[in-house]
């Protein structure tokens, strides 16, 4: 068929020799023409990438007023964030954040996905759409949004719960330290189940339907099914899903800065919604300190690498034992 | 002649060079077309005033001046920026309450506003305003804005539901008085359910804004004139258990209304009868709650004490002219300082202005203008920049530093820890607690302010 196809090409003597021809004797402007096309690939990353990455690897060891006054501190950047309590802080919240918005989202993500992986005919289209525009506005919408929301006594939020549930009227979701974190998932999840849905609804629409008629023939379950057949056959997905997540969690910043903005400043009343990058920020921008900033910037690098390899190497363990 | 490359490359570079093209004409227009002077504001009502003054003294001194109106956060944020990277900014920036320390973290050498400490003595505006005003907008002795503002905060109160129930506000002359009635109020509007209808005061219970004025008419501070942290304090302990009080527990008088919409109806559904109302914010509810015409009145403070002072401070506006400014040529900073002159100080102007934004302005002389003394009808008729000008000489002063912010936030901090603790402990202990976490928020503070090499290397001592 090969043979056929090519002899049907009338410059098949010709090409085959040209992509032969040593690279000296090809005209100069074809020998020069891959490094042109990758030219400027390779200047904006330089610029804002590499340049940026070295930068900051030298600014970690400076202390800073701006990108104009700086003076070396060596490790003192590093020093200074092992021991300080707002940088634990920030450390802790963002954990907790990640740890709930993972222990709620996936399920969430996953039973909306099964649900719509059902037969629910042409709605599919219709709910999958609703489930998923909140992604579409943007942390800074959902932030603004979720303000007005969650205002006491007046927002609807918390008239709803006083209808439902006779409580929480009053309730201070931004400005009552216990409840920032809780409003800050509320409104992620808000935003982020129905992205992650998409993913598992994909996975689930890809799982082989044989597999599960000869489980469903050999007298399995639903339950079964789902334990046996479908999460073994998803587990890419979710692994994916669940290291994109993670890295997204700890990388949290526009949507606690907008909703606590009105509220405490970004922040959240004592620090209750300050996040790693929130805290990252607050150096950079708020005093200044580009250096420590960038201190804050690696040890967030290193800790997501961390987290994702873990996550990664236990899924494979997992995947194997499955 | 054809591109060796192929079409698609071609098109790309033509859109990359029409672009640059666009770009760079585009730069050459804005930089041909600048004005002598380019003013920034985070103030709507402020930007607008200025605009309608403008013309006539672009005509007096033959020169162009644009007003841009940026929001608050922006402008701190990017001018910060801005000016740490040497980027164009405004020639004249007027910032908001809180935010000099942000642009005075590093020597002072690095500010980037012309310091104006021996213009505001030459021409004697120094002794003309209120001198609580200065520290304000002041890093280590030397005064970088033309203060805009004294800001003396009131009650502001539904008279008509107070007088429903038959609340004498003279009689509200001290802070217990105050809160005596205040409990009775709250008890007689609290349904079976717990539900309360009427609270008798709206207060922050952020521990930011709310405690911070209080802690000032307690004659407390956050820093002292050195700039040396000063919040932990067993005075600025007692106010922050006296607020704990009013916000929580059995001794509740106080609800947290928020900001713009949900105040609004708070205002209009009666859920507080008080309102801490600076002069700027007199202006804010006649434009936000007009249906409360003639039903709102204002009264002092209550004293913390018999005789005490009945007024704090809340808010503020600073003119800084930049350093670009200067750096453009000294007959451009001379025009900023006429225009600062001219805005901040001219008579008539300002008495057209207050009609506007209700800011009584901080030189003394002035507040005897006859405009001060016209009654407003939304106010029951009281006589609104007179009763502001009485107690404007009364104002505490506040010192600032660099580190205003990061402290703001610890003494906040300090506040919700002792509302937690009075809500899980109630009243034993609380004292020693607040005291204790005081300390420990402002050892942070001054761990913060030591680490600041910048600080340490040229601070005089001074804030």
């Amino acid at each position: 068929m090969t043979q056929i196809s090519l002899g049907s090409r009338p410059n098949e003597n010709v090409e085959p020799k040209r992509a032969n021809l040593p690279g000296k004797t090809r005209p100069p402007r074809h020998r020069a023409a891959p490094y042109l096309f990758l030219t400027p690939y390779f200047i904006i990353t330089s610029i804002f990438f590499l340049y940026p990455l070295a930068y900051a690897t030298l600014l970690a060891f400076y202390q800073t007023n701006g990108p104009g006054t700086k003076v070396f501190v060596g490790l003192s950047n590093f020093r200074f964030l092992i021991g300080d309590s707002d940088f634990h802080k920030a450390l802790w919240n963002t954990t907790i954040f990640a740890f709930f918005s993972l222990c709620l989202q996936l399920p969430l993500s996953l039973g909306l996905a099964m649900l719509l992986n059902g037969k629910i005919g042409r709605a599919k289209a219709f709910f999958r759409l609703a489930i998923f525009a909140p992604n579409l506005v943007g942390q800074v919408f959902v932030g603004v949004l979720f303000m007005v929301l969650f205002t006491p006594h007046y927002g609807l939020f918390n008239v709803m719960l006083q209808k439902v549930f006779n409580w929480g009227l009053d309730q201070q979701w931004l400005a009552n330290p216990a409840l920032v974190m809780p409003a800050i998932i509320i409104a992620s999840l808000w935003i982020y189940v129905g992205f992650n849905m998409i993913y598992f609804l994909a996975a689930l629409q890809n799982v082989d339907q044989s597999l599960i008629e000869a489980a469903r023939i050999d007298g399995a379950g639903p339950v079964g099914i789902f334990f046996n057949v479908t999460i073994p056959a998803i587990v890419p997905v979710a692994t994916f899903v669940v290291v994109t997540s993670t890295i997204g969690s700890f990388q949290l910043f526009e949507l606690p800065f907008t909703l606590l903005q009105q509220q405490s400043g970004g922040y959240g009343p004592a620090d209750a919604g300050l996040t790693v990058v929130g805290y990252l920020y607050r150096n950079a921008f708020d005093n200044g300190d580009l250096g420590t900033a960038a201190a804050i910037g690696w040890l967030l690098t290193f800790l997501v690498l961390a987290i994702s390899l873990v996550q990664v190497w236990l899924s494979r363990h997992v995947g194997s034992e499955t | 002649m054809e591109f060796p490359y192929g079409k698609a490359p071609l098109a790309i570079l033509i859109l990359a060079i029409i672009s640059g093209a666009a770009v760079l004409w585009s730069s050459a227009q804005q930089a041909s077309g600048r004005p002598d002077l380019i003013f920034a504001t985070f103030s709507k009502e402020q930007g607008a005033a200025y605009a309608e003054a403008l013309p006539a003294f672009e005509k007096k001194y033959n020169c162009h001046v644009t007003i841009e109106v940026v929001d608050q956060a922006a402008l701190k944020n990017r001018l910060a920026s801005a000016l740490l990277v040497g980027a164009q900014v405004p020639d004249m920036v007027e910032l908001i309450d809180g935010s000099m320390g942000y642009f005075t973290k590093g020597p002072i050498k690095d500010v980037g506003f012309v310091d104006l400490t021996n213009i505001m003595h030459s021409s004697g505006l120094y002794d003309r305003i209120v001198k609580s005003r200065f520290t304000k907008w002041s890093s280590r002795g030397h005064i970088f804005c033309l203060p805009h503002d004294v800001h003396p905060v009131m009650l502001c109160y539904r008279r008509d539901l107070v007088e429903q129930m038959g609340i004498d506000v003279n009689q509200l002359t001290t802070w217990d008085k105050f809160c005596a009635v205040g409990r009775e109020v709250v008890k007689k509007n609290t349904d079976a359910n717990g539900m309360v209808s009427h609270y008798m005061i709206d207060m922050f219970n952020d521990g930011l804004d709310g405690l911070r004025i209080m802690i000032l008419q307690h004659g407390g501070t956050i820093f002292n004139n050195k700039g040396q942290v000063e919040f932990d304090t067993p005075g600025n302990a007692e106010v922050i258990i006296w607020e704990v009080k009013q916000l929580e527990g059995p001794t509740r008088i106080a609800f947290p209304c928020g900001w713009g919409q949900p105040l609004s109806r708070a205002m209009i559904d009666g859920l507080c009868l008080f309102y801490f109302c600076p002069d700027w914010r007199t202006e804010q509810f006649q434009s936000d709650v007009p249906m409360l015409a003639g039903k709102l009145d204002l009264m002092p403070l209550p004293a913390w004490t018999e005789g005490g002072v009945r007024t704090t401070t809340w808010g503020g506006t600073g003119l800084a002219i930049t350093k670009q400014c200067k750096q453009r040529g000294d007959k451009y900073f001379d025009l900023a300082w006429k225009l600062a002159q001219y805005l901040y100080l001219d008579p008539q102007q300002l008495g057209e202005r207050f009609q506007t934004t209700h800011v009584l302005p901080p030189e003394k002389d002035l507040w005897s203008l006859p405009v001060f003394d016209q009654r407003s009808s939304f106010y029951s008729g009281v006589k609104l920049a007179r009763v502001y000008a009485n107690l404007a000489p009364y104002i505490p002063q506040e010192f600032v530093s660099p580190y205003q912010e990061q402290a703001a936030g610890k003494l906040s901090a300090a506040f919700l820890d002792a509302m937690q603790y009075y809500n899980d402990h109630g009243d034993k202990g609380l004292m020693d607690y607040v005291m204790g976490d005081l300390h420990v928020k402002a050892d942070y503070v001054r761990k913060l302010m030591a680490r600041n090499v910048f600080l340490a290397s040229d601070s005089k001592g001074a804030s």
